[in-house]
């Protein structure tokens, strides 16, 4: 893949003359004269500050992805099932998102334009609502999750449901009214690094590190074996790596942020860390529950934050506060991002202004949807008596089957030689995203065998 | 030629060069409505996206049928 031939799209565009500068524009011009100016350089000191630059899209999204329903389900996975089969499993759905996700960075660096308006324009409104449908309601149900874990975490210092409700609100309002991509994105990174916290908690459990290794390479064990629980399991951390609104959002951001054809290797990169700083902070979260495996603990125990209330027998007070603060912060994260992936969708299909670079005043639509949705789960949060628990246990199961249709659109559009010119997907990547497909669809239509019929499922285990 | 963005009066000539020197023509905001042409979709194509919308469907239908389950 050449970074040379301009797409079919470049060309049309480069025709146009007249050309209506907006603020959007020069904020982001004033972003690529700096990277123009490391690239520029030589040393290893420019080499660094060019990756400083253009880093974001990819680690924001793979730990924005490490959100509270993903945490909860690592959390659930090693009290389920201790150190194990799920450890290896986990860093393989990791691997997954990256080749999802290099697609949705090389789209958005090759078109600079949204993964909905692309849909939209290339195949149609007819198609294009569809995709939309689907991530408008996983995103909702995603968003309300996030309330409910910020609700939680905050719970286990005493915190009130409506001023948890409240706070992530107010936070999400500041992260968002700094009129500028950049700032937000340093902002939201650097907020996003405390992810890494369920590593500390984990060592506050003091591993058994040959465990760890000997599941690495093994695969094992699988306490259990294959049941309708584990599979609902294994749905749900595949839900916690690959969904919807990454692709979304990711694609988003990169035209966002203004990452160009000469970027895309730095964005692989980019993903690439994103996806192993996830992984690191999944596996710890599963190793840091793993001494809770003979309290049979479950997503069940999510509503209160019991398990930060049950690890603090094992890691004392200060390890338990420190697993609510990482669920609080993984809902706080992903709250900003989900409903900024939803207004972005909205912005390119509506053809309204959509950035982060815009004022409030240029970017009513924009920001009025952000909002929106965040106060509607909010407040759906604040329900009593609403089934928590199932909630939270559906948008991962949703997040998975709803990835398969957004997955062939992605793939069609990465392969499409008027869309991405020499860019398009090379055959290994197109035979790994449709191993990705395959291995979705089979996890999904195995889960619904598995609960239309469990006597059949039982058979086919060898129980 | 370019011209100001009609909301905003502090956008300068230099400004502007900046912006046309350091972006791309397709990253310009007023560029990006141009259109873009329509790909009408193949047989093969078509046959797998509206599988994919019934499995879809379908999944859905299992779902809510295992939290009933669950309610109950």
């Amino acid at each position: 893949m050449g970074a040379g031939t301009p797409s079919r799209l470049t060309s049309q565009a480069a025709t146009q003359e007249d050309v209506v500068i907006t603020h959007e524009d020069v904020d982001r011009a004033h972003d690529r004269v700096r990277v123009s100016a490391a690239r520029a350089q030589r040393g290893a000191l420019s080499k660094f500050r060019l990756l400083w630059l253009l880093v974001g899209p990819g680690i924001l999204v793979m730990l924005g992805e490490n959100d509270g329903p993903s945490m909860i389900s690592y959390a659930a996975t090693g009290a389920r099932f201790g150190i194990g089969f799920f450890i290896p499993f986990v860093i393989l759905t990791f691997c997954m998102a990256i080749v999802v996700q290099e697609m949705t960075m090389r789209l958005g660096s090759a078109t600079h334009r949204g993964h909905a308006e692309l849909i939209f324009v290339r195949f149609g409104p007819f198609w294009g609502w569809f995709s939309m449908i689907d991530l408008g309601i996983g995103n909702f149900l995603t968003l309300i999750t996030e309330f409910i874990a910020i609700r939680a975490g905050l719970g286990f210092f005493g915190v009130p449901p409506w001023a948890a409700v409240g706070s992530a609100l107010v936070f999400l309002c500041l992260a968002v009214m700094m009129h500028r991509y950049w700032t937000w994105e340093r902002t939201l990174l650097a907020i996003a690094a405390f992810n890494l916290v369920f590593v500390l908690v984990a060592l506050f459990t003091h591993p058994n590190w040959h465990s760890v290794g000997h599941a690495l390479i093994t695969w094992k064990p699988l306490p259990g074996g294959l049941s309708q629980d584990t599979l609902i399991i294994v749905l749900a951390d595949i839900g916690a790596t690959v969904t919807p609104w990454m692709l979304f959002f990711q694609q988003s951001a990169t035209v966002d942020k203004g990452l160009t054809r000469k970027d895309i290797h730095l964005g692989r990169f980019d993903t690439a860390v994103g996806a192993a700083l996830a992984a690191i902070a999944a596996v710890a979260t599963i190793i840091a529950t793993a001494p809770l495996f003979a309290h049979h603990m479950t997503a069940e125990n999510f509503q209160g934050a019991e398990f930060a209330q049950a690890l603090q027998p094992l890691i004392g007070r200060f390890g338990a506060a420190l697993f609510a603060l990482g669920i609080v912060e993984a809902g706080m994260v992903a709250s900003v991002t989900i409903s900024i992936s939803s207004a972005y969708a909205f912005g390119e299909v509506a053809r309204r202004p959509h950035s982060l670079n815009l004022p409030v005043t240029q970017g009513k639509a924009f920001y009025s949807v952000l909002f929106l949705c965040a106060a509607t789960a909010g407040a759906i949060v604040l329900i009593p008596g609403l089934p928590l628990v199932y909630v939270v246990l559906l948008v991962n199961v949703v997040a998975v089957l709803a990835m398969p249709p957004a997955l062939v659109f992605l793939f069609m559009l990465a392969n499409d030689r008027e869309v991405m010119g020499d860019l398009v997907s090379p055959r290994w990547a197109n035979i790994l995203a449709t191993g990705v497909v395959v291995f979705l669809t089979l996890a999904g239509l195995l889960f619904g065998i598995s609960v239309i019929a469990p006597n059949a499922f039982a058979f086919l285990s060898g129980k | 030629m370019p011209s100001k963005d009609k909301g905003h009066s502090a956008i300068t000539s230099a400004d502007q060069e900046l912006v046309l020197s350091s972006l791309e023509p397709e990253q310009l905001t007023g560029l990006k409505k141009h259109f873009i042409p329509r790909r009408h979709m193949k047989g093969l194509e078509k046959f797998v996206m509206w599988s994919l919308r019934i499995y879809l469907l379908f999944m859905m239908t299992v779902v809510g049928y295992q939290v009933w389950i669950a309610a109950h």
